[in-house]
């Protein structure tokens, strides 16, 4: 007998409760009263929301933020290069697609599941860290700290994606005498190419952001110059390198709708 | 050139039947196809009508008796290229690869017979794309070759569909409700292409059919499955509307499996 439609509801219910209950509690928690802002911290907002409109655009500035910009860039896409080489074979060894034998099959997926698990559940920041302390503040250090977690976010979504293509073409190959290898090439990853491609382009844009955060640990780019005029609170400043991030983001998005409409139509 | 096919047995049924726990879902049947022949197999839906075809396709065993095509058991013969040369299957619809090539999808029945490399080659740039064209010239659609599966109408990938299969090239060919999702001139169609190719090539056709009414103005030999078991096996003329009635009667029907 399957499970009554009741109780399942019924546990949908209690979940929702928990749920409720732990956003509640967790307002709670905040001190209101003795306010949310530290001394003169609503009126540092005030001038860094005053200063949005008007970004320092001097030579030096504008110029810095062109070459900073570009290492953002280059430490995005290396990393996100790296993240490929993990995850697309992890990923497919990890969907469990290509292996017939049961047993081989439950290892494979095994621990291709636990590496990019561990990969992915420490944060870019943290890899950073690591990887700081092991190189220098070199820019493998940065290259690595994304390529890595990215590289086990990938492989997992890829897995997902290579598993939900619908079963009839692969049917159909199979029948025409096709081994699971080439249903692969000529089935499984024809279909799934369209949202592994968006995936992948929101994750670039995603390492966009990781790669001006580097910034924050010493390893140079858009996060490292933001740092340094909030130090020196030149908000102006900021807001020259926050256009430059905003912009790269915008540039990104319009590429993979580009290719994403090449692909799919 | 339309070969003719050469005096003989293509498929022989030999007790053949598929059991699943309580349920036959096709009784121990036998008989003998020949080959160049056209068989529709008739039925209400549940009656075993696809059990039976996925036994001749040899993608299930059967629970007693045998399957062979050509002379060969098809117990003895592991699912890959071998079986793929002595029967391919049809399906309703939905199983092209709907963002390759017409082309691509066509070519995809030569997956068997190919080496690793050259099949990864053939996604860059298509080989053996003669024999691709000269396919889809013969169901008529050689103009939408470059033409994305998912930009085609229902009845063209269908058609895209039995250019794949004579491209894989099998001995008998199977088809499971072919024209069953098609409006009816397309299904007429469909259908008219479907037999034309197999004849012309001296191909053996066993199809599963909906519509009494296209079966009986196409295929010479139309065998009744009801229940699981047979009711008749006979040339379209002899079929009587009687036996079509108690074919199709909701009577003493069981359900749906």
């Amino acid at each position: 007998m399957r499970p009554s439609a009741r109780t399942t509801l019924d546990n949908r219910k209690v979940l929702t409760l928990i749920l409720a209950g732990a956003f509640l509690w967790g307002l709670l928690q905040v001190e209101w009263s003795r306010g949310v802002f530290h001394a003169g911290g609503l009126a540092a907002f005030g001038d860094l929301l005053s200063s949005i409109g008007r970004p320092e655009v001097s030579d030096g500035i504008v110029g810095l933020a062109f070459r900073e910009a570009w290492r953002t860039v280059a430490y995005a896409v290396s990393g996100l290069t790296i993240a490929l080489f993990i995850g697309f074979p992890i990923g497919v060894i990890g969907s469990g697609i290509l292996t017939g034998n049961r047993w081989l099959k439950a290892l494979n997926v095994g621990w291709a599941r636990f590496v990019l698990a561990f990969f992915r559940s420490i944060h870019e920041l943290v890899w950073a860290w690591l990887f700081v302390a092991t190189f220098g503040l070199s820019p493998m250090a940065a290259v690595l700290a994304i390529g890595i977690p990215y590289g086990g976010i990938l492989g997992r979504v890829y897995a997902e994606l290579l598993q939900d293509v619908p079963e009839a073409p692969l049917k159909a190959l199979r029948s025409a005498g096709a081994s699971e290898w080439r249903v692969f090439w000529h089935g499984r990853l024809p279909m799934a190419s369209p949202d592994i491609l968006s995936y992948t382009f929101y994750r670039l844009e995603c390492g966009i952001r990781a790669a001006a955060v580097m910034g924050f640990v010493g390893l140079g780019g858009l996060g490292h110059q933001i740092q340094l005029a909030l130090q020196d609170l030149a908000y102006e400043r900021i807001w020259t390198f926050m256009a430059f991030l905003v912009v790269l983001i915008v540039l990104v998005d319009i590429w993979s709708s580009m290719v994403r409409r090449r692909v799919t139509a | 050139m339309a070969t003719l096919p050469i005096p003989g047995t293509a498929l022989v049924l030999d007790g053949a039947g598929k059991r699943y726990g309580d349920v036959e879902a096709v009784a121990p049947l036998s008989l003998t196809v020949e080959r160049g022949d056209a068989v529709a197999v008739l039925g209400p839906s549940g009656a075993g009508k696809s059990t039976l075809l996925m036994l001749i396709a040899g993608e299930i065993q059967p629970s007693s008796g045998r399957v062979a095509v050509e002379g060969r058991d098809l117990a003895t013969i592991a699912p890959g290229r071998e079986l793929a040369r002595l029967v391919g299957m049809i399906h309703q619809q939905f199983d092209l690869v709907p963002n390759l090539s017409a082309l691509q999808n066509v070519l995809a029945g030569r997956l068997g017979e190919w080496g690793f490399l050259k099949s990864l080659v053939s996604l860059a740039s298509p080989r053996d794309r003669g024999l691709g064209i000269g396919a889809l010239e013969r169901v008529g659609i050689d103009g939408h070759a470059q033409l994305r599966a998912s930009r085609l109408s229902g009845g063209e990938q269908q058609r895209v569909a039995i250019a794949r299969l004579l491209v894989q090239d099998p001995r008998v060919v199977l088809a499971d409700e072919p024209v069953a999702s098609l409006d009816p001139a397309r299904a007429e169609q469909v259908l008219g292409i479907l037999l034309h190719v197999t004849r012309d090539s001296g191909k053996t056709l066993v199809a599963s059919m909906h519509s009494v009414a296209l079966a009986r103005k196409y295929f010479r030999r139309l065998i009744g499955l009801r229940n699981g078991s047979l009711q008749f096996d006979r040339p379209g003329d002899e079929v009587s509307e009687e036996m079509l009635r108690d074919l199709y009667s909701l009577e003493g029907l069981r359900r749906e499996a």
